[in-house]
């Protein structure tokens, strides 16, 4: 049982690097789901259906389809991931870069919906008083809406890190499986498990994501409760 | 001064409207759905006119023709919605001050918090104070953000008739304080009575009447838009001798050799000599009668000449001059009785608890 906790410097690398990729993909999710879940929550506009059901195809697509769209996208060969090689000789399939990429694309529906539906609870009322009050609409979104639907962008962030932790599909599509690269805690657990007598380390690794995912939550959770309560 | 020149289209009627609005207090009145609300969201900039102007004393902020449209948060309005709408996660202070201008000193917060009596509400949550704290509030936060021009949408209907009360004096107290115009939305003609006399009638998104309630009255094309209505009497009258032992208050009218008495409350007695209040006396309230009654409890009567006969269904509503214009509502048979019309000498009887002091 020792041996349980005894982490090998490639497990440490899955760790740190899922870790990495979830934190990074929900900070570059965080802006833009803000600025879309307002949108959709406010405008009418004609075309809404066609751009939401376009939003929420990665939820229900199997992230490996979506990790092949990404790759005849965005791969070295792929009409804007050409163009990105031979301008500015960018190279992103199969680097740490894609496992964000795909990271974002997979749990984007997510953030996008807990938002849209927490700015939807706001009543744009209060937005008109503060405009009223003289402040505009930038700092209105950011002094009224943005703390009034605080509690729906943290559990939505949350949600969105937690897909990014369990990301698979999309990620060994897109990323590869290269330890110390793009091999994070899922990819590492399914490796470990192609190998027999690994039982340990992939019991190990098993434990950790549920631990990360648990504590995620639960501070999630806890903050929530304290927003509420004050 | 507010000039107002547009054409605001609505689902089922446009709102066409064509009105100056002056200093002091003007009471927008009308039906639910006549087209109030839209037209002060057309003043603030939350709506826009489909054609036409609006001049904020002297400034214009909105022309089709000059393709003018300053946003809401540069008209420097300030708006009191009918239900608040207080900030529910700042609490009444940061409410109060969320409009203010950095530069603006403390001093004029004071002044307003003392004036709204809000100095002991400033650490609550919005939630946890009533709602006519809420009110004040949302009065104190639109003041306080030094609009050119106020607002007031309903401020009443989510207030029970005590609270109304209770608003009504602050209100009064804001417009001798702050001089600008002032606009009060209200399907209720005597919530509007109690703040003003200048009444801007509307009906079906347009304008219908804009002057003195007791002008308005006279028209008859306009009294079915008061018919649901039991009319009440608006005076401002002078206080010519007050007893503070008994509360028993002597107000005259001008030249007027009529004058009135009423009997106030200790509490509410906080006005002096030669002060102007308001008094209000429901016109179902006042009987009339041929001759002055030598021994009867009822303290006012006033003798005047009836000047109109306003027919309605099987009521009739004498304006009766008393050295001011009275409204009396009797029925019709007691007209035919008393067997009196227009340029009739009569005497009006109401007991001093019928009236209404304002403040």
């Amino acid at each position: 049982m020792t041996s349980l906790f005894q982490f090998t410097g490639s497990e440490l690398e899955a760790i740190k690097l899922s870790v990495g990729v979830a934190i990074y993909s929900s900070l570059i999710s965080l802006p833009i789901a803000l600025l879309l879940g307002y949108w959709l929550a406010r405008k009418q506009f004609p075309g809404k259906a066609i751009i939401e059901s376009l939003i929420h195809l990665p939820l229900v697509m199997p992230p490996v389809t979506t990790g092949y769209i990404l790759l005849l996208v965005l791969g070295t060969r792929g009409f804007i991931g050409q163009w990105l090689y031979s301008t500015f000789g960018i190279k992103l399939a199969f680097t740490f870069e894609a496992a964000i990429i795909a990271s974002v694309v997979v749990s984007f529906p997510l953030i996008v919906r807990s938002i849209r539906t927490a700015i939807e609870m706001v009543d744009p009322g209060l937005e008109d008083a503060s405009r009223i009050l003289g402040v505009g609409r930038l700092k209105t979104f950011f002094q009224i809406t943005v703390p009034l639907a605080a509690p729906g962008i943290i559990s939505g962030t949350i949600l969105a890190f937690a897909r990014s932790l369990g990301e698979f599909g999309a990620t060994i599509t897109f990323a590869g499986n290269i330890a110390g690269e793009t091999q994070t805690l899922p990819l590492a657990v399914f490796a470990y498990m192609q190998v027999p007598g690994r039982e340990i380390e992939t019991l190990r690794l098993v434990v950790i994501s549920v631990l990360i995912s648990f504590v995620a939550m639960a501070l999630s959770e806890l903050y929530i409760r304290k927003m509420k309560r004050s | 001064m507010i000039q107002v020149d547009i054409k605001l289209k609505r689902d089922n009627f446009d709102v066409i409207v064509n009105e100056t609005f002056g200093m002091g207090i003007t009471g927008i009145f009308g039906p639910s759905g006549s087209g109030k609300t839209s037209l002060m969201n057309a003043i603030c900039g939350l709506a826009r006119p489909e054609k036409g102007s609006i001049n904020l004393n002297g400034k214009k902020v909105f022309s089709t023709d000059e393709k003018i449209n300053t946003p809401v948060e540069k008209r420097r309005i300030g708006y009191v919605f009918q239900e608040g709408r207080l900030f529910p996660h700042l609490t009444v202070e940061k409410n109060l001050r969320y409009g203010m201008k950095s530069g603006d000193q403390d001093g004029f917060f004071n002044k307003i918090v003392s004036l709204l009596n809000l100095g002991h509400l400033l650490k609550s949550k919005p939630t946890k104070i009533s709602g006519g704290e809420r009110q004040r509030t949302a009065l104190g936060r639109a003041l306080l953000s030094s609009p050119q021009l106020l607002l007031l949408d309903e401020p009443f209907s989510a207030l029970d008739a005590n609270l109304r009360q209770q608003i009504l004096p602050f209100l009064l107290k804001i417009h001798q304080t702050i001089n600008i115009p002032i606009l009060v939305v209200s399907h209720d003609i005597t919530d509007l009575l109690k703040l003003t006399n200048r009444i801007c009638l509307m009906q079906q998104g347009r304008v219908v009447g804009h002057d003195d309630y007791h002008e308005l009255l006279k028209k008859p094309e306009l009294q079915h838009c008061f018919s649901n209505h039991s009319l009440i009497n608006a005076i401002t009258m002078k206080v010519s001798r007050v007893d503070l032992e008994s509360g028993i208050t002597q107000l005259s009218y001008g030249e007027s050799h009529n004058w009135i008495k009423v009997v106030v409350e200790k509490s509410r007695l906080n006005y002096q000599k030669d002060d102007n209040i308001k008094i209000f006396i429901p016109s179902d309230d006042i009987a009339l009668s041929a001759h002055r009654l030598p021994n009867v409890t009822i303290q006012n009567q006033l003798d005047g000449v009836i000047r109109d006969i306003i027919e309605r269904e099987n009521v009739r509503i004498c304006i009766v001059d008393v050295g001011f214009p009275l409204l009396v509502e009797i029925t019709a048979e007691s007209l035919k009785r008393m067997d009196i019309e227009v340029g009739f000498p009569v005497w009006c009887l109401f007991k001093s608890v019928a009236i209404d002091v304002a403040g």
